[in-house]
């Protein structure tokens, strides 16, 4: 590389796959990579390929890496000029953005205002239908309770009556056509009374069958503002993303072209500097905006599957004070990218996290497959951090070569030793809803039986059961002592 | 002689006999099937399949068809430990893994059915530990603050014929 940067260390702060992925970049523009690290992951890949590795101390791990004068300190330690805060912990800490600016070292990342405006979901969502963007229009009686039947009229059908007192669904109504808007007030009113004590309402336009549709956004803080196309993220459980992919199936090219473009505005008109993503929440053919996350998202090599491009060069770039090195017209969007979390989870006993020791490890390989992963034979999976294992990116030519290389490598995915969710990315992938497209955020608890793990037929059951027992000193020695002489007779002794 | 073996959470009997030449008879429930494994492939009657092992002690895990699936050898005497005693419902064991938030018992102290006697997080949602019965606690396992894996055994009830 013949780049010449202001800083020939980077520091990541941070551990698992992103921690390996940032090194990777790192070392590949020909800098020094740094990382800090918790005993708790002791043996790590992450720590092995960094050429510094300092140790954080903290009460629990994750305490650790939130203990951000520590990492600061470690930062100097290694010489580093620059820190990459990966996702998590600190990366979107406005207060250690700042606090690393002062120590002299550049941040990976935004700029710590743009960081607190967007942390504040209330005043980024002024911030955005301030500018025109499209935010769920909504309508709180308490703001004027005299205009409030006017003002709720306005939002639009479909629309959602809550209680402003209320949680858990309770009092709630959809209104579908504004001809029964009033009565429906009127219960609803009388419904939150009953429930809460309180009857002042709350309005907001309802999305049915809402999907979750983000796009990736990258300034250079020189007035550039670039968008890197969508990423649909509707497979979600408890809130967290399972599957990504881009591009989105559920829009029209117009509708995407309407989406980046706005996504782009909105961090355009917040002077955005390095990577962000802005969320939106996107059904009945209309998309409105939810809340922009100032960081690298787990999510991004899907976008970089489909651009070439490598988000954390052009991060690191930025950080260095550089101009982007692409322009919208010189970014172009080929084929499909999915990608799949792998998680130490149960997903057939609501999705809790598992715990054990990875006694096999094989990941997939071949054109267009790729492995983010930070873990390694042996090493033990605990609670102590998050339950994601690794990132399984397909590229393919279009949608179903994409699901049709998942699945493939799927198949070549072997984890022994800790419960994952491998089978059930392989049986989601499989089902009609997600074959269609036609997956929102609500599909998984509307269909728990993707969950569901199949009972082993008999032919299956005998041959785990051969294998198992033919590994297994107690039930081989067993059989090891049996003279094969006797042995003929076993068949109906037993 | 038959062995029980706990495929995922589903028991399962069978018996191994050999044959000679790395073969085996494997006996099930449905029949006996000659059987043979060699590190990647398992073989059974006239069909092999690939799979994967790895083995931690008594359990096996095997990758098979795309599903990895846990085999415990149960040791007989621990199927009598698990039959007498009066049933696990004196040990308290975690339910998933994760970490204690708070502990509102102490050895000696008695409990009325229902009542909370731990609250613990996982996958950051608590949950409360409740007494099954009116019980007097004989052990509390864990402290505030510490980790543990499911199954650890949480708090220990004074079973009821000692009370």
């Amino acid at each position: 590389m013949t780049r010449h940067l202001p800083f020939d260390t980077v520091l990541v702060a941070n551990r698992g796959e992103i921690a390996l992925r940032i090194l990777r970049t790192v070392k590949r523009l020909g800098l020094r990579g740094a990382i800090v690290f918790h005993a708790a992951d002791k043996g790590a890949p992450a720590i092995k390929a960094a050429d510094i590795a300092i140790e954080i101390k903290g009460p629990t791990p994750v305490a650790a890496f939130l203990d951000g004068a520590q990492i600061i300190e470690a930062a100097k330690t290694a010489g580093a000029g620059a820190i990459h805060p990966g996702y998590g912990f600190l990366s979107e800490n406005a207060g250690f953005a700042r606090a690393v600016a002062a120590a002299g070292i550049a941040f990976v990342g935004p700029l710590p205002d743009a960081i607190e405006l967007m942390g504040d979901k209330v005043r980024a969502r002024k911030f955005v239908a301030d500018r025109g963007f499209p935010v769920a229009p909504s309508a709180i009686e308490d703001d004027d309770p005299a205009t409030f039947v006017e003002r709720a009229r306005a939002v639009g059908a479909p629309l959602l009556i809550k209680p402003s007192a209320g949680g858990g669904g309770k009092g709630m109504r959809i209104v579908r056509d504004l001809a029964e808007l009033d009565e429906e007030i009127v219960r609803a009113r009388s419904e939150g009374q009953r429930y809460f004590g309180d009857g002042r309402l709350y309005v907001e336009r309802f999305v049915e069958n809402p999907r979750h549709i983000e796009v990736q956004v990258m300034g250079d803080g020189h007035g550039n503002v670039v968008h890197l196309f969508e990423r649909e993220c509707s497979v979600q459980r408890r809130f967290q993303k399972i599957v990504e992919e881009t591009p989105s199936p559920a829009l029209t090219p117009e509708q995407r072209r309407d989406i980046c473009e706005t996504a782009a505005g909105i961090a355009r008109a917040a002077d955005y500097r390095n990577a962000g993503t802005v969320e939106f929440i996107y059904g009945n053919g209309e998309f409105f905006f939810l809340e922009m996350n100032t960081r690298l998202q787990v999510e991004h090599p899907v976008t970089e599957e489909i651009t070439g491009l490598d988000l954390v060069e052009i991060q690191l770039l930025v950080a260095a004070g550089e101009m982007l090195p692409v322009t919208q017209e010189t970014i172009t969007a080929t084929g499909h990218a999915i990608e799949l979390r792998i998680y130490a989870e149960s997903p057939a006993r609501g999705f809790v996290p598992t715990t054990g020791k990875l006694l096999a490890v094989q990941w997939p390989e071949g054109p267009g497959i790729r492995m983010d992963s930070g873990i390694a034979r042996g090493q033990a999976v605990t609670t102590a951090f998050d339950p994601m294992l690794a990132k399984l990116i397909v590229h393919g030519t279009d949608r179903s070569d994409a699901i049709a290389k998942a699945r493939e490598a799927l198949a070549d995915t072997i984890l022994l030793g800790c419960e994952t969710n491998v089978a059930f990315l392989d049986r989601l992938l499989a089902d009609e809803v997600f074959v269609k497209g036609e997956v929102h955020t609500g599909t998984l608890d509307a269909r728990p039986d993707i969950a569901e793990e199949p009972p082993l037929t008999a032919e299956e059951t005998r041959r785990v059961l051969a294998a198992a027992m033919l590994s297994l000193r107690p039930t081989r020695d067993a059989a090891d002592r049996i003279p094969a002489i006797h042995a003929a007779i076993g068949a109906w002794r037993n | 002689m038959r062995h029980l073996l706990i495929i995922d959470e589903t028991e399962a009997e069978a018996g191994l006999t050999p044959a000679g030449d790395d073969l085996y008879i494997l006996h099930d429930a449905e029949g006996s099937h000659e059987v043979s494994f060699h590190g990647y492939a398992v073989r059974v009657d006239d069909v092999m399949d690939r799979v994967a092992v790895a083995v931690d002690g008594n359990v096996a895990y095997v990758h098979l068809n795309g599903r990895a699936h846990r085999v415990e050898f149960r040791e007989p005497v621990d199927r009598f430990a698990r039959g007498g005693a009066g049933g696990g419902a004196d040990a308290i064991a975690a339910p998933m893994p994760g970490s204690v938030v708070a502990v509102n018992v102490e050895a000696g102290q008695s409990v009325a059915a229902g009542q909370v006697m731990m609250v613990i997080e996982s996958m950051k949602l608590e949950t409360a530990i409740k007494a099954p019965r009116d019980a007097v606690i004989e052990t509390v396992h864990v402290s505030a603050g510490k980790t543990f894996n499911k199954g650890a055994p949480l708090i220990a009830l004074v079973p009821l014929e000692e009370e």
